[in-house]
C-alpha cells in the first residue's frame, strides 16, 4: 500500500481532547508523525494579566480538568514566593493531602482513558467508580468536584471538616483493595501485556533530552521527582519513595502510575496523621507584588513550572506556564516511529494527555 | 413430525389453495395465471412453497434470538461493569409521554429502575430506522449500497443453514457445516467493498484489516473442524450430532467431541471469535484507532443492520460450536430445540464475558497467533484424531 497521511483528530476517539496527530503510514507501520496543537487555546496567560492576583487561582484551576488542584497549587506557590508570604504548617499538610488525592484521581482518570484505548471499556467504568470516592472527599473539603478553587494565597480556603480523617481512611482502605483487583485484572491479562510491553519504548537518555517529565520519565528508569529533588510544601517531612520502572515502555508507565497511587495513599495517611494544629491561612496577604518568582511542582503529568513577574501592581505583569504534556507530545514523532497504527492509542494514551494545560 | 412436514402440510392445505383461488378467477385466456396455479398445485410447486415457509420460520426464530442476544449482551456487560444496563420498559413509555407533555413529576422517574429494559431494543431500532441514510459525496454510490447488501444477505442466509434439531431444519444441503463456513467467509468481501467504497482512510484500513484477519483465522478454523468431520464421516450436522451420542463415558455420559478434541475446540473457539469479529479480535472496527472502522460512514438502518449482523454471526458461531463439540441438541427431558438453545446461549455468554474482560489485540499479533500458534495446534489436533480413528480397532482389542 502506498504511504498516506492520516489525521487522528481533532475529533477522534484516540485524542482525549482537542488536538490533531497527523500520521504518515505505510500499510500499518508508522513512518512519521506530526502533532498539531492549539485547538483549545484559551489565552490563559494573557487573560491573567488583567486580573487580580487571587482571581488567577480560578484560572489556574481551569488549566487541567483532570488535575485542577495541582495547577492552582503551582500558581499559588509561585505567587507566595513573589509576595514573601509564609504558609502556616497545617495548611502545608492539608495541601499535601489534597494534592495527593488529586494525583490519585488524575491517575485513575488516566486508567479510565487508557483501557478503552486498548479496547476494554470495563476498565473505564471501574476506574471512574474509584475516582468518584476521591472526588467525594475533595467535595467534602472544597464544595466542588472538578474545579475546586480550594487553594488560596497563603494557605487553603477551609480547615478539614470533622470526621474527615475517618472518611479518608475508609476510602483509602477500599481503594487499596481495588488496586489489588486492578493488578489481578490487568497485570495478569495476557492481551493487556501483549499490547503494552515493548511498545512505545523511551530510553532514559532520550527522555531527558526530549524534556519528558513525570511518570513518563520515571517509567524510563530515571528517578526524578520534583517533590523529592526540589522539595516544596510538606513533602520533605514525609517518608515516601520515588517510583521508577526500568523498561520505558507503556507497561512500565502503567506500573509507575499504579505504584504512585499506592504511594499517594501512604502520603495522604502520613499527612493527615502528622498534621499540626493551627491556622490554615496566612494572616496577611499583600494585594500588590513586585519581582520575579519561579516555582516548579510535580503535577500528576510531570513537572509544572510557573514563572511569574510582578511590576508592583495588583495584576501579574507576565505569567508563563510550562506544561509537561506540551513537551512530551512534542517528542511524539520520535517515540511513535516504527510502531503499528494500532499502537498509537496505546502509546499516546500512556503519556496521559491533557489538552487543557497543553494549549493553555 | 419435522418442520418441513408441517410446512408442507401448511402449504398444501392453506397457502396454495388460498393463493391459487384468485388465480383461477382470472380469465382462462390469460395463460400464465392458470399455469402458475397448476404449477403450485403440482408436487414441485408444493415443495418450493413449503421450503419458502420453512425458511421464513427459521428466519423468525433467528430474529427473536437476535433480539434476546442483544438484550443479554447489554445486561451482562452492564453487570460486569458494575452498572444497571438498559431499564426502559412498557411502563416507562407512559412516563416518557408525560415528560414530553411537560406533566412529569420528578419522583416518577424512580419507577424506571424496576424495569428489565427489554424495550430498549425497540427504542434503539426505531431510532436508527428513522434516521436519514447518508451517502458521502465522494463515495462510490453503487459499491457503497452494494457492500451492506452482500454482508447482510450472506449473514441472513446463515439462519437457514444451521438446524435447531434434526426435525427443526430449514434446509438439508449436502455440504452441511461446510456451507455454513463458506457463507460465513462471504462477509469480509462485503466489508472490504464497503470500506473501499466509503472513500475514507479509516474505512479503507478497516476493510484491509478484515481481509488480513481472514487470512489468519480461516485456515486453522477449517482444520480444527476437519477433526470432527473425520470422526463423523460427514459434513451434515445431523450425522455429527449422532456420532457424538454413540460412544459413552463415565456413568453412561456421551463422549462429546470437546473431550477427545479439546485442542481442536480451543482453536475453533478462538477462530470463531475472530470470524464473528468480536473483542479481542474486532480489528476491522477498532473504535479507539479507526473511529468506527469500516462502518464509519454508514448510518441509520444500515448501521442497525450491521449491528444485527454482528449478533447473528455470534449466534451462528455459537451454534456451530455446539453442533461440533457439545453434542448439538442432545439432552434429556427437554425438547431438543430447547437444549440446543440452552447450549448456544451458554457459549454466547462466554463470548460476552470475554468481550468485556480483555482488550483488543493488534493486527500483526493476530497474524502471528493464527499462523504460529493456532495452525500447528489445529494440525496436531487433526493428527491426534487420525491416530484415534486408525488405532481404534487396536485399542478396542486391548480394552
Amino acid at each position: 500500500m502506498a504511504q498516506m497521511w492520516i489525521n487522528m483528530g481533532p475529533q477522534h476517539p484516540m485524542t482525549h481532547g482537542l488536538w490533531n496527530l497527523r500520521v504518515l503510514i505505510d500499510g500499518e507501520t508508522i513512518i512519521d508523525a506530526e502533532p498539531e496543537l492549539g485547538y483549545l487555546h484559551r489565552s490563559v496567560e494573557k487573560i491573567a494579566e488583567c486580573r487580580y492576583w487571587f482571581q488567577n487561582i480560578t484560572l489556574a484551576d481551569r488549566l487541567c480538568y483532570g488535575s485542577a488542584m495541582t495547577w492552582s497549587h503551582a500558581y499559588v506557590m509561585a505567587v507566595e514566593e513573589l509576595m514573601g508570604v509564609t504558609v502556616p504548617p497545617r495548611a502545608e499538610y492539608i495541601r499535601v493531602a489534597t494534592l495527593e488525592m488529586q494525583r490519585i484521581a488524575s491517575h485513575l482518570m488516566w486508567v479510565a482513558a487508557y483501557l478503552p484505548d486498548l479496547g476494554l471499556l470495563t476498565g473505564f467504568l471501574y476506574a471512574m467508580r474509584e475516582r468518584e470516592m476521591f472526588l467525594n472527599l475533595l467535595e467534602i473539603l472544597s464544595g466542588n468536584r472538578i474545579i475546586y478553587n480550594y487553594m488560596c494565597l497563603g494557605g487553603v480556603k477551609r480547615d478539614l471538616p470533622p470526621g474527615f480523617r475517618a472518611k479518608t481512611e475508609r476510602v483509602l482502605k477500599l481503594f487499596e483493595q481495588r488496586l489489588d483487583e486492578y493488578e489481578m485484572l490487568f497485570d495478569s491479562s495476557k492481551i493487556f501485556r501483549m499490547r503494552t510491553e515493548g511498545v512505545g519504548v523511551i530510553a532514559g537518555d532520550d527522555a531527558i533530552n526530549w524534556g519528558i517529565t513525570g511518570p513518563n520519565l520515571r517509567g524510563s528508569g530515571v528517578a526524578f521527582d520534583v517533590r523529592r529533588d526540589d522539595p516544596y510544601s510538606a513533602y520533605p517531612e514525609l517518608d515516601w519513595e520515588v517510583q521508577t520502572e526500568q523498561e520505558g515502555d507503556c507497561f512500565a508507565r502503567y506500573r509507575v502510575r499504579m505504584n504512585e497511587m499506592q504511594e499517594s495513599c501512604n502520603l495522604i495517611r502520613q499527612a493527615l496523621d502528622r498534621m499540626p494544629e493551627g491556622a490554615v491561612r496566612a494572616e496577611h496577604v499583600p494585594l500588590r507584588a513586585e519581582g520575579t518568582a519561579f516555582r516548579r511542582t510535580e503535577d500528576s503529568r510531570g513537572e509544572a513550572l510557573m514563572y511569574i513577574v510582578g511590576d508592583g501592581g495588583r495584576h501579574p505583569y507576565r505569567w508563563k506556564i510550562r506544561s509537561p504534556v506540551f513537551t512530551t507530545v512534542s517528542a511524539a514523532p520520535h517515540f511513535l516511529k516504527g510502531y503499528k497504527l494500532a499502537d498509537i492509542p496505546a502509546i499516546m494514551g500512556s503519556i496521559d494527555m491533557c489538552i487543557g494545560e497543553t494549549d493553555k | 413430525m419435522s418442520l418441513y412436514e408441517i410446512c408442507h402440510w401448511l402449504a398444501r392445505e392453506v397457502i396454495v389453495p388460498l393463493s391459487t383461488a384468485p388465480l383461477r378467477l382470472v380469465d382462462s385466456t390469460l395463460a400464465p395465471a392458470g399455469d402458475l396455479a397448476d404449477w403450485m398445485e403440482s408436487s414441485s410447486g408444493l415443495n418450493v412453497v413449503a421450503w419458502g415457509v420453512a425458511v421464513n420460520v427459521a428466519m423468525m426464530v433467528g430474529m427473536v434470538n437476535l433480539i434476546l442476544m442483544v438484550y443479554l449482551e447489554r445486561k451482562i456487560a452492564a453487570r460486569l461493569m458494575d452498572r444497571r444496563g438498559p431499564m426502559l420498559t412498557v411502563a416507562s413509555l407512559g412516563e416518557i409521554f408525560q415528560d414530553l407533555m411537560g406533566r412529569m413529576k420528578p419522583s416518577n422517574f424512580r419507577r424506571n429502575y424496576l424495569g428489565i429494559g427489554f424495550m430498549q431494543n425497540i427504542a434503539d431500532g426505531l431510532k436508527l430506522f428513522c434516521k436519514e441514510l447518508i451517502i458521502p459525496a465522494k463515495a462510490d454510490r453503487l459499491l457503497f449500497t452494494l457492500g451492506p447488501v452482500i454482508i447482510i444477505a450472506s449473514t441472513f442466509l446463515l439462519f437457514v443453514t444451521v438446524p435447531l434439531s434434526d426435525r427443526f431444519a430449514a434446509s438439508a444441503v449436502p455440504g452441511g457445516l461446510l456451507l455454513v463456513m463458506a457463507v460465513f467467509a462471504v462477509a469480509p468481501v462485503g466489508i472490504l467493498t464497503s470500506g473501499w467504497a466509503s472513500n475514507n482512510k479509516y474505512t479503507l484500513i478497516g476493510g484491509m484489516r478484515s481481509a488480513a484477519q481472514l487470512m489468519a483465522y480461516e485456515i486453522p478454523l477449517l482444520l480444527s473442524m476437519a477433526g470432527v468431520f473425520l470422526l463423523a464421516g460427514s459434513y451434515a450436522p445431523v450425522d455429527i450430532v449422532h456420532q457424538q451420542q454413540q460412544g459413552t463415558w463415565l456413568f453412561g455420559l456421551p463422549v462429546w467431541n470437546v473431550i477427545p478434541q479439546f485442542i481442536g475446540f480451543v482453536v475453533f473457539l478462538i477462530c470463531i471469535i475472530a470470524e464473528i469479529e468480536r473483542v479481542p479480535f474486532d480489528l476491522p472496527e477498532a473504535e479507539s484507532e479507526l473511529v468506527e472502522g469500516w462502518t464509519t460512514e454508514y448510518g441509520g438502518i444500515r448501521f442497525a443492520l450491521f449491528l444485527a449482523v454482528e449478533y447473528i454471526r455470534g449466534f451462528i458461531g455459537a451454534a456451530v460450536a455446539v453442533i461440533l463439540f457439545f453434542g448439538g441438541w442432545a439432552g434429556p427431558l427437554l425438547p431438543p430445540e430447547i437444549w440446543f438453545l440452552i447450549k448456544v446461549y451458554i457459549i454466547y455468554i462466554f463470548f460476552v464475558v470475554l468481550r468485556w474482560t480483555v482488550p483488543r489485540i493488534r493486527t500483526d499479533q493476530i497474524l502471528m497467533l493464527g499462523w504460529k500458534r493456532l495452525l500447528p495446534l489445529a494440525l496436531l489436533n487433526l493428527a491426534l484424531v487420525i491416530a484415534m480413528v486408525e488405532l481404534h480397532p487396536i485399542l478396542a482389542g486391548v480394552f
